[in-house]
């Protein structure tokens, strides 16, 4: 019986070889999206779950209240961990962890500047980062201690035992190796060369100590079968019963979760990654639907070219389970052709969306739930795809097939009908999602961000740099290709630190106004190419600027003076005036809004800042780069020369919104390009179907136009049909979308222009592709063959 | 074993009814060889149709062994049919996808008969038939008369007990279509089997033990 069946479906497939490629090549392509995205839902899913004590690791987060909005931050006082395991027992260990650090190592004549972490003691007991030599219960007990990864312990210690070595960092300290790290896990979102003792950092960064200061991230293992709604409970005005007046109230995230659920609002979860592992859920589900529909459309409207074979089946004893049987056995044939294909093209572009997605995912054949996992899907394709048509001829009556009088029953084609606008209709959502996608990426690349973002350099102002900032400046400016020099505390990136202290005279005191703060030496403003709207720049021939100050528009308006420049400012007790009021621009990503900015000069004691600021000659980046170099190795001999171009800084930091627009793209045309095959096959259905009336018609007298017309006009129809369902739909969705960026474009009306017209366009190319080719066929030809 | 109880079949013309069987009533004893004559368009392929259940009478009743087909759900039917029926079209209707052999093999999977006995069977038939040499054609290398042997083949492979043929000689040159009334005889006689044939031939409707006449869906004395 099988074998019958199988023979039936595989010499109905070599038949009709172009439905069959049709069927095969459309199910392949959804399946192959499927594939990609399944595996990358799975590697996100995965990410960071690793730990043994997953259950109990979370993150310390805290709930900052200014002017009655709260922001959600993982940063904690650094004196919080040492605290909290003392105060609260539920808490079995915590650690804090630092922001990645670059510190230079120095062993004899090798150095080089090298990204880590500090932690403290406990870190390696509460996660499960192994140690190929040491342990990871002393290993990190020191103040001195250092645990490096292989890769740092090959560069540092080729052929020798690390164990025990000593190590100089910023040319400052000296610390022994206690261990070496094993790889660290591809699903860990935590990567780093080394791990060194947090107290070697506070050391230097005293400010840390201060329960009214926050930065480094805490992280907590909570002892077993521990309620976590407990613990949040008594943290929650853990920080102010050690800080009396602070605002900030701090909680635990699971750490596992912490990775997809990192966006927060008003104190609440409000998605981050998991949206668009969401998303992309969906994208596969919705591609997979489409190649379906393609094959249940094709399988539907070819029933009438089998509907004999059905009735003759039935008249020799077939029951309608087994034809429903045989039937879905042959999509079940098909969907495994398809997969087999499939996994050939992801093997194939498995490199290339790799690279996209920056992941190492890989087919794992040799993996029983990877191949459950493909058989189930290949099985669910094959019913799904093959239950309509089905059901739909195992039901046709064997006497109206026999006598051929079998017309296209309207159900089955209202039915065929509505699955092409449905699979038009997510199309057309796809594509317009790309647009919107594409148009918010091009605004974020090209917007004015108030400053110039070209030929704008920095490199870390470090070791003797931060010693001879001013002779440094004035050497580099002498070299070709350099315009401007100038150094800040934060690069042009983000100004990460904010402060409340600023008065001034009538200010509310009940309010707590948070301003960001970016304390800068000369010639801010020329570099970063910086309008002022009024008043002027700080500059060296005013003896008193360093107890003045630069307000952006945002800070002028939540101060509230009319006529800033003049008026009396006090930021951290300097009582002082403001000089100027700057153009808004973005001194943070476009995911939030520009928040209020001022700037004051350095002080002697604080340094020249964190950042050198360099603006090149335009077109000399090259020569700027060598003159920078020459200059950096001079003064700073004992470190590395490292830069940064801001535009090209600017763009990494949207890198995820790059890959879902790469994405996005690539997902829109597969779409289109299903829905297109699936319609291409319709269409030669329609118009094999209608040879004999499109000959006799012909014969008639009807032109090649007039018959095309009547050909296309019914699957244009059916387009027209999908736009109005899926425009309103993808805008909503894509509304939402935008939410994300507190710079956005609008979705306008030429978006679903453009959008529409390209699913029409594409539609009918399709369509006219064989209507030309039925339409111009000689009628006699046609005639005589029936 | 067949009784057709006041059978009527039209079809509706917008408005108009048009009538191809009026008020019919058959009965048919089991080992009875009943040929059934008339016109072109008298409706005698309508009438097989109907007593071989695959199709509907717009009125009438009809008992199969006492069974009133008409009631029984369609799986109920089905069964019936399979368990009784051999069906010879007028268009043969073979799959066009199937070899010979195949196509004379499908009736007996559906009757889940093993595999070693469908080969028997199958060899068997094919030589009766004499198209041996045929069977791994496919049915559009083979002529009209060659595919309605295959196609008569196919019907008496189950060993029903009612045979229902409509113009199984149509495409058959004389002697062929003798042979083929030879065995249907043979089969009647020796085997029991009751046989209904439409015909327009007035020798083979000899070979039968009564003859029905039709016309104008109406049976004529
Ligand atoms: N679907 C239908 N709609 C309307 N009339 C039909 C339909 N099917 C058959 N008829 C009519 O029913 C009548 C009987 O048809 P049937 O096939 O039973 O004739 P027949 O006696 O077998 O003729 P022939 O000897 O030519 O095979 C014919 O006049 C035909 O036109
Ligand atoms: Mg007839």
């Amino acid at each position: 019986m099988l074998k019958n069946y199988f023979k039936t479906a595989w010499r109905n497939l070599l038949n009709n070889k172009l439905f069959s490629f049709i069927n095969i090549m459309g199910l392949a392509l959804g399946m192959t999206c499927s594939l990609l995205i399944m595996l990358w839902v799975k590697d996100e899913l995965a990410m960071d779950k690793f730990h043994a004590n997953d259950s109990r690791l979370y993150r310390v987060m805290e709930n900052q209240f200014f002017s009655g909005a709260i922001s959600t931050f993982p940063s904690t006082p650094g004196i919080f961990a040492e605290n909290v395991v003392k105060d609260i027992p539920e808490i079995q260990m915590a650690s804090q962890f630092l922001w990645e650090e670059e510190p230079l190592f120095t062993v004899n004549d090798t150095f080089d500047k090298e990204k880590g972490r500090y932690v403290q003691k406990d870190f390696l007991k509460m996660f499960s980062f192994k140690l190929t030599k040491g342990d990871v219960a002393t290993a990190l007990a020191r103040p001195d201690a250092v645990v490096l990864s292989k890769k740092l312990a090959d560069k540092y210690f080729k052929g020798q035992d690390p164990m025990g070595k000593m190590i100089r960092i910023d040319n400052r300290e000296n610390v022994i190796v206690t261990g070496v790290l094993d790889e660290i896990p591809k699903s860990s979102s935590l990567k780093f060369d080394f791990l060194m003792s947090f107290d070697l950092w506070a050391k230097q960064n005293t400010w840390a100590k201060d329960w009214g200061n926050n930065g480094p991230r805490c992280y907590v293992m909570l002892a077993p079968n521990t309620s976590l709604e407990k613990v949040n409970a008594k943290l929650k005005g853990y920080i102010k019963s050690k800080n009396k007046g602070s605002n900030v109230e701090v909680f635990l995230q699971n750490y596992g979760e912490s990775y997809l659920y990192s966006n927060w609002e008003d104190g609440k979860p409000n998605g981050g990654r998991i949206e668009y592992v969401r998303i992309f859920s969906v994208v596969a589900i919705v591609i997979l639907l489409i190649a379906c529909i393609n094959f249940m459309n094709l399988a539907t409207a070819r029933s009438l070219k089998r509907s004999r074979e059905i009735g003759v089946r039935k008249v020799v004893g077939a029951s309608k389970r087994q034809l429903i049987g045989q039937f879905i056995g042959e999509s079940l044939l098909v969907s495994f052709m398809a997969m087999g294909a499939a996994l050939l093209i992801v093997l194939f572009i498995l490199p290339s969306f790799n690279a996209l997605t920056d992941k190492q995912l890989a087919l794992n054949f040799g993996d029983a739930s990877f191949w459950s996992t493909i058989i189930l899907l290949t099985l669910l394709t094959g019913i799904i795809s093959g239950s309509y048509p089905a059901l739909f001829m195992s039901s046709l009556k064997p006497i109206v097939v026999l006598k051929g009088a079998l017309k296209i029953n309207p159900s089955a084609a209202f039915f065929r009908k509505a699955l092409v606008v449905f699979q038009f209709s997510l199309s057309i959502i796809l594509i317009l999602g790309m647009i919107v996608v594409y148009r918010q990426i091009d605004f974020i690349h090209n917007k004015n961000l108030g400053f110039a973002r070209e030929d704008l350099l920095f490199i870390p102002l470090e070791g003797e740099l931060a010693k001879n900032f001013p002779t440094f400046k004035q050497e580099l400016l002498k070299q070709p290709g350099i315009k401007n020099v100038t150094s800040a505390s934060s690069s042009p990136l983000e100004v990460g630190s904010s402060t409340q202290g600023v008065t001034w005279p009538g200010k509310d005191t009940t309010k707590l106004i948070l301003f960001s703060s970016n304390p800068i030496s000369y010639d801010y403003i020329n570099t970063m190419g910086i309008q002022l709207v009024n008043g002027r720049d700080f500059s060296n021939g005013y003896g008193t600027d360093t107890l003045n100050y630069l307000v952006n528009e945002a800070a002028a308006r939540k101060i509230g003076y009319k006529d800033p420049v003049g008026k009396e400012l006090t930021m951290w007790g300097d009582k002082g005036t403001i000089i100027g009021v700057m153009k808004d621009f973005h001194h943070n990503s476009l995911h939030v809004p520009i928040e209020p900015l001022i700037l004051r000069l350095v002080k002697k004691d604080w340094g020249y800042g964190s950042f050198v600021i360099i603006r090149s000659e335009a077109g000399k980046t090259k020569q700027a780069l060598a003159s920078m170099e020459k200059m950096v190795k001079q003064f700073n001999p004992g470190f590395p020369f490292r830069y940064n171009f801001t535009d090209q800084e600017i763009s990494k930091t949207y890198k995820t919104e790059f890959t879902v627009n790469k994405l996005s793209r690539y997902f829109a045309f597969l779409a289109i390009f299903i829905s297109c095959l699936g319609l291409f096959g319709l269409v030669t259905f329609t118009a094999e179907q209608r040879t004999k009336e499109i000959g006799v018609r012909k014969v008639l007298g009807a032109s090649v136009p007039g018959i095309l017309a009547m050909l296309s006009k019914d699957f244009l129809r059916l387009v027209l049909i999908a736009i109005v369902i899926a425009s309103p739909l993808a805008w909503w969705a894509m509304h939402k979308w935008l939410q994300d960026f507190a710079y956005r474009i609008d979705i306008g009306w030429s978006v679903f222009v453009i959008a529409d017209f390209a699913a029409i366009a594409i539609a009918m190319l399709t369509v006219s592709f064989q209507a030309v080719k039925a339409a111009r066929a000689n009628p006699v030809k046609s005639l005589r063959t029936e | 074993m067949i009784r057709l109880k006041d059978i009527s079949k039209w079809y509706s013309n917008g408005s108009a009814k048009a009538h191809i069987l009026r008020h019919i009533d058959i009965e048919i004893n089991e080992g009875e060889f009943v040929s059934i004559m008339g016109p072109s368009g008298s409706g005698k392929s309508t009438l097989l149709h109907l007593m071989g259940m695959i199709d509907d009478p717009s009125e009438g009743e009809y008992f199969f062994e006492g069974e009133s087909v008409f009631t029984l759900k369609e799986k109920q039917r089905s069964e019936l049919y399979k368990k009784h029926i051999g069906f010879v079209f007028q268009a043969y209707h073979l799959i066009d996808e199937l070899t010979v052999y195949e196509n004379i093999e499908t009736p007996l999977l559906y009757h889940k008969i093993s595999s070693a006995e469908r080969k028997a069977m199958v060899a068997d038939i094919l030589d009766r038939f004499q198209i041996v040499g045929k069977k791994d054609l496919f049915p559009e290398q083979l002529s009209g008369g060659q595919q309605q042997l295959v196609g008569i083949a196919r019907a008496v492979i189950t060993k029903p007990k009612l045979i229902l043929a409509d113009e199984p000689t149509g495409n058959l040159n004389s002697k062929q279509g003798e042979e083929i009334m030879d065995l249907f005889t043979r089969l009647n006689k020796e085997e029991g089997v009751t046989i209904i044939q439409v015909t327009h031939s007035e020798k083979n409707a000899s070979y039968g033990s009564r003859t029905i006449n039709l016309l104008d869906g109406k049976i004529a004395l």
